[in-house]
């Protein structure tokens, strides 16, 4: 598995902790143990989102803009596919 | 409104392309139990939803499901690269070939086309979230049955992962209706519909 894949997977992974306890705080918000995890989930998320949007480009429009937001590869390409 | 996020909900890496399979799976895009049909269900039925929890519930499984539509449009877009005529007449593909290419177009695997009658917006919380438990058992249902015909490891992968999420946002629907149940008249859930009728419950 390649660096960028790597660390996209740490970063999906950390992501998808964090949406199971939004879901989660949906239908029990008043659960203090599931928002402090959150927290924590969410502070770990920032961190490799940051690290890999400043190697690899932005991952949502706010964070750049023309070339970098356009390049490839594009979620459902395939690496060295679509270039 | 939404955001985009340049990413997928979990990774989709096919290698080999097979447009037989990539024939069963778009039903997940267009199908009966779709994903399509699934957001467009859950973001539609939010409006009349009586209760926080639910109005929340429902934006957030609504939006989960638009990117699972992503991933279906990538696995079948994956497996339909670099086709040749032969292969696409060998396999069957030639039936959906002839309309779209090799464009993602939301069709059952029988080829009937995307049809907002698969799935309901009643206006009745209790209604609608029974809906939307059976909605996910159907989805849990149709992805067992494709990963019946799946041998393709890389393809498994991610039709297990989302799998998995049918399962976990059954268990959300199914506390959401405890919630509402609990508001209501335990001696009849049924007395009032406190999507419309006011001070139902209260």
């Amino acid at each position: 598995m390649s660096k960028k894949d790597k660390l996209l997977r740490s970063l999906s992974a950390a992501q998808f902790a964090l949406w199971e306890l939004h879901l989660y705080l949906d239908t029990h918000p008043a659960d203090l143990t599931a928002v402090s995890m959150h927290s924590q989930y969410e502070l770990k998320f920032n961190n490799l989102k940051t690290e890999y949007e400043e190697l690899y480009g932005p991952l949502t429009p706010a964070m750049g803009e023309g070339v970098e937001w356009l390049k490839n590869p594009w979620p459902w390409d395939t690496e060295g596919y679509d270039d | 409104m939404w955001a985009y996020e340049k990413k997928l909900q979990y990774p989709v890496k096919i290698k080999n392309p097979n447009p037989k399979l990539a024939q069963i799976i778009i039903s997940q895009y267009g199908g009966p139990d779709g994903e399509l049909g699934a957001s467009l269900r859950y973001l539609s039925q939010r409006f009349s939803m009586p209760y926080p929890e639910l109005k929340g519930l429902l934006t957030d499984i609504g939006t989960e499901e638009l990117g699972h539509l992503e991933m279906i449009g990538a696995i079948v877009y994956q497996l339909t690269r670099n086709l040749t005529v032969e292969q696409i007449k060998q396999s069957g593909f030639d039936t959906y070939f002839v309309d779209h290419t090799t464009g993602i177009y939301p069709v059952a695997a029988s080829g009937a086309p995307f049809n907002a009658t698969c799935f309901a917006s009643k206006g009745d919380v209790i209604t609608d979230l029974h809906e939307n438990l059976a909605a996910e058992q159907k989805a849990r249902t149709t992805y067992d049955n494709i990963l019946r015909m799946t041998d393709d490891p890389d393809v498994a992968d991610a039709i297990k992962f989302l799998r998995e999420r049918e399962v976990v946002h059954y268990q959300r629907f199914g506390e959401g209706l405890r919630l509402a149940t609990d508001k209501l008249n335990a001696k009849n859930f049924y007395a009032c519909n406190p999507s419309f009728d006011k001070n139902c419950g209260k």
